[in-house]
């Protein structure tokens, strides 16, 4: 049983006298101990889903999901105390933007300190407990790869550079040991050896504390060296899920096999200064978002049943949603 | 840190220097003689004139006029009033006091009432509180104040007879002026009957305060819950929320401190809105302030108390802005980049 589990979930927005449905009937599930990563171009309301698991959403917005659960308990129904304490304990969350998540007037020292679940201080009075922290969140931004940790515990948001932010994010979101952890565009802005150390850092916490991670991103090669299972995302709808071995060697959507194709690395075969294959156009702005399937427009594959949004079908346990699947033609 | 105070005290020496600079002008631009309106005395002939010019240096060029008036005014030498013939540094010594002391019980009835309204309005945004608070602030911001001070007087005062009507204290008791401020003084005083003295004093005071701070806070209650509600939607609150945090922690830890950073400049330009506010208010109560004073000197032609008044007024908020300022720079860590001191 997949640990979170969520079931066509849809939010919409009011936007004057018209609701926009920015996320459409999008299944995700993540099992214990699998590393899922979640993938689609930017504005394809990733980050959207990963505020909604983490309760972060503006209460104007509405949100419906048929399930989205965590551990066999629903999210949306549970009080508000259940939730905070699931947020605390079991899922951590690194956001997109470590300089506008982190609070500019607290010192990181005090901000990955408060993360600290009371469970895991020691001592009984307060000054040993205040210790006991200290010693806590150094040794966590140790294993996150900052090495001053003196230097950049005393500092405040604006005086460090991105990379240290988004580590440290990371280590906030492993200090209360949690067991899944969504990483929100964990890598971006880094520099290849960096990038690297965090990665390894998460394939290393997955293999022996059996996290499971959500890694959001659309750093393709990243998430293929470590990611076990994928779900595709466009314009807020899932288009795709499965296995990454499975989808990487057959894609059943185009715009998965679009997305692969415009990654070089993923093709051994493309000849030097050729063309990288893309799909015309662009994803489409929220308030023009095209009726049916929402690739539509831009699907090479495009017929008249794509008005009709193509309800999700199953092979085995890789599921996509397409009325003209590649690699599928009828002989 | 010494940089920023450096940089702090050039800007409040440059800034009194320019005001100096306009208030000595000012003798020269009012009707009448110029030495006469530097000085507020009047010769009686010709001998009298030029040793008083001798005096004043006011036979030199314009520099070295305007540097014998600077070290005057230093000096506490500030010329005399035309109407009262006392020394205008007396006068001002009451009169300024009396004002700041209005303004003071105003800012500290904004700051202990405006705030935390404030901050429950923005916490409880778009609610029926929320609305309730806001709409009345509104309301009272939009209020001329002189109407309401008008409309307090007819109904506290006139209708209710439960206020006096002007005034600082009743005649009754004889208050040494020793800091200018009344309660003050009245504490410190060797009065047979203090509480008595204080509780006329208070008397006094609730109608004119009220009516400066009611503006204040009702300006005040709009800044923070602005600020508290941008500060709630800033993804760091975001990210606090999804580790869980409970509300009281979010609230006191990363809510608090952000959200009064940015009310703090602001309410430094709300202090010459306090202190005109202030001056308004005192003519229709008789407050013996500065503002009262001033307008008497306008109705009087008292050049001297003019050019005087105006100078020590724009001092004080000058000095006031920047202290505020300077102390707003000093406890928000991320304004370590802008080097330069602005106002």
């Amino acid at each position: 049983m997949p640990m979170l589990d969520i079931k066509n979930l849809t939010l919409e927005m009011e936007s004057g006298d018209a609701s926009i449905k920015a996320l459409d009937k999008v299944n995700l599930s993540v099992s214990s101990g699998e590393i899922r990563a979640l993938v689609g171009e930017s504005g394809s309301g990733k980050s959207l889903i990963v505020s909604a698991i983490c309760g972060a959403l503006p209460s104007q917005w509405n949100l419906t999901a048929d399930r989205m659960s965590w551990n066999g308990e629903n999210l949306l129904s549970m009080s508000v105390q259940q939730r905070r304490e699931v947020m605390r304990r079991e899922i951590a969350v690194v956001f997109q933007n470590p300089q506008s998540s982190l609070d500019p007037s607290a010192t990181l020292g005090e901000q990955l300190e408060e993360s600290i679940p009371d469970e895991f201080v020691e001592g009984s009075w307060f000054w040993q407990r205040a210790q006991h922290r200290k010693k806590i969140a150094i040794s966590t931004v140790h294993k996150v790869g900052i090495k001053y940790h003196k230097h950049y515990l005393s500092a405040y948001p604006h005086q460090i550079p991105a990379d240290i932010g988004q580590k440290f994010m990371i280590a906030m979101a492993l200090v209360s040991q949690p067991k899944l952890l969504i990483a929100d565009d964990p890598t971006r802005g880094m520099e290849p050896t960096t990038k690297t150390q965090i990665l390894k850092l998460f394939t290393r916490l997955n293999q022996t504390r059996s996290l499971s991670i959500l890694f959001v991103s659309h750093d393709l090669l990243a998430i293929a060296s470590m990611a076990h299972s994928m779900t595709v995302l466009y314009a807020g709808q899932t288009v795709e899920a499965g296995k990454m071995k499975h989808i990487k060697k057959r894609p059943l959507h185009p715009y998965t096999k679009a997305l692969l194709d415009s990654a070089p690395s993923f093709r051994k075969d493309l000849p030097p200064k050729s063309h990288l294959p893309t799909l015309g156009g662009s994803i489409p702005t929220l308030q023009h978002l095209p009726i049916g399937c929402r690739l539509g427009p831009r699907c090479p594959r495009a017929q008249r049943a794509c008005v009709q949004t193509p309800a999700m079908r199953k092979i085995h346990d890789h599921s996509y949603s397409c009325h003209y699947p590649l690699h599928m033609e009828k002989p | 840190m010494i940089q920023i105070l450096i940089r702090y005290s050039t800007l409040l020496f440059l800034t009194l220097l320019v005001l100096a600079f306009m208030s000595f002008s000012l003798a020269y631009l009012f009707p009448g003689d110029p030495l006469e309106n530097l000085t507020g005395l009047v010769p009686q002939n010709e001998m009298q004139r030029e040793a008083l010019t001798r005096q004043f240096k006011l036979d030199g060029p314009y520099l070295i006029q305007f540097f014998h008036y600077v070290e005057n005014m230093l000096a506490g030498n500030w010329g005399y009033s035309f109407t009262s013939g006392l020394p205008l540094r007396e006068e001002v010594g009451i009169a300024l006091p009396a004002t700041i002391e209005l303004a003071t019980y105003a800012m500290l009835m904004a700051l202990f009432i405006g705030i935390p309204l404030g901050y429950y309005a923005g916490m409880r945004c778009y609610s029926t509180s929320d609305h309730v608070i806001n709409s009345t602030s509104i309301t009272t911001y939009s209020f001329p104040v002189f109407w309401f001070a008008l409309l307090l007087i007819l109904i506290f005062s006139l209708q209710l007879d439960s206020a006096p009507l002007s005034g600082r204290i009743s005649l009754l008791y004889d208050i040494e002026p020793i800091t200018g401020f009344i309660i003050v003084d009245i504490l410190l005083s060797e009065l047979a009957n203090k509480p008595l003295a204080l509780k006329d004093a208070f008397s006094h005071l609730a109608l004119p305060t009220l009516a400066i701070g009611a503006i204040t806070t009702a300006s005040m209650i709009r800044i923070t819950r602005r600020s508290v509600i941008d500060v709630k939607h800033r993804p760091y609150i975001a990210a606090a929320v999804s580790r869980g945090l409970s509300s009281w922690q979010i609230f006191f830890r990363h809510i608090l401190r952000n959200a009064l950073l940015p009310i703090l400049p602001l309410m430094a330009i709300q202090i010459t809105t306090l202190i005109t506010n202030a001056m308004i208010v005192e003519t229709l109560f008789s407050w013996p302030g500065i503002g009262n004073w001033l307008i008497q000197a306008i109705y009087q032609r008292d050049y001297p108390a003019l050019r005087v008044g105006m100078m020590a007024v724009s001092t004080v908020v000058i000095t006031l802005t920047i202290l505020v300022d300077l102390f707003n720079r000093l406890i928000d860590p991320s304004r370590e980049k802008y080097e330069r001191a602005t106002v």
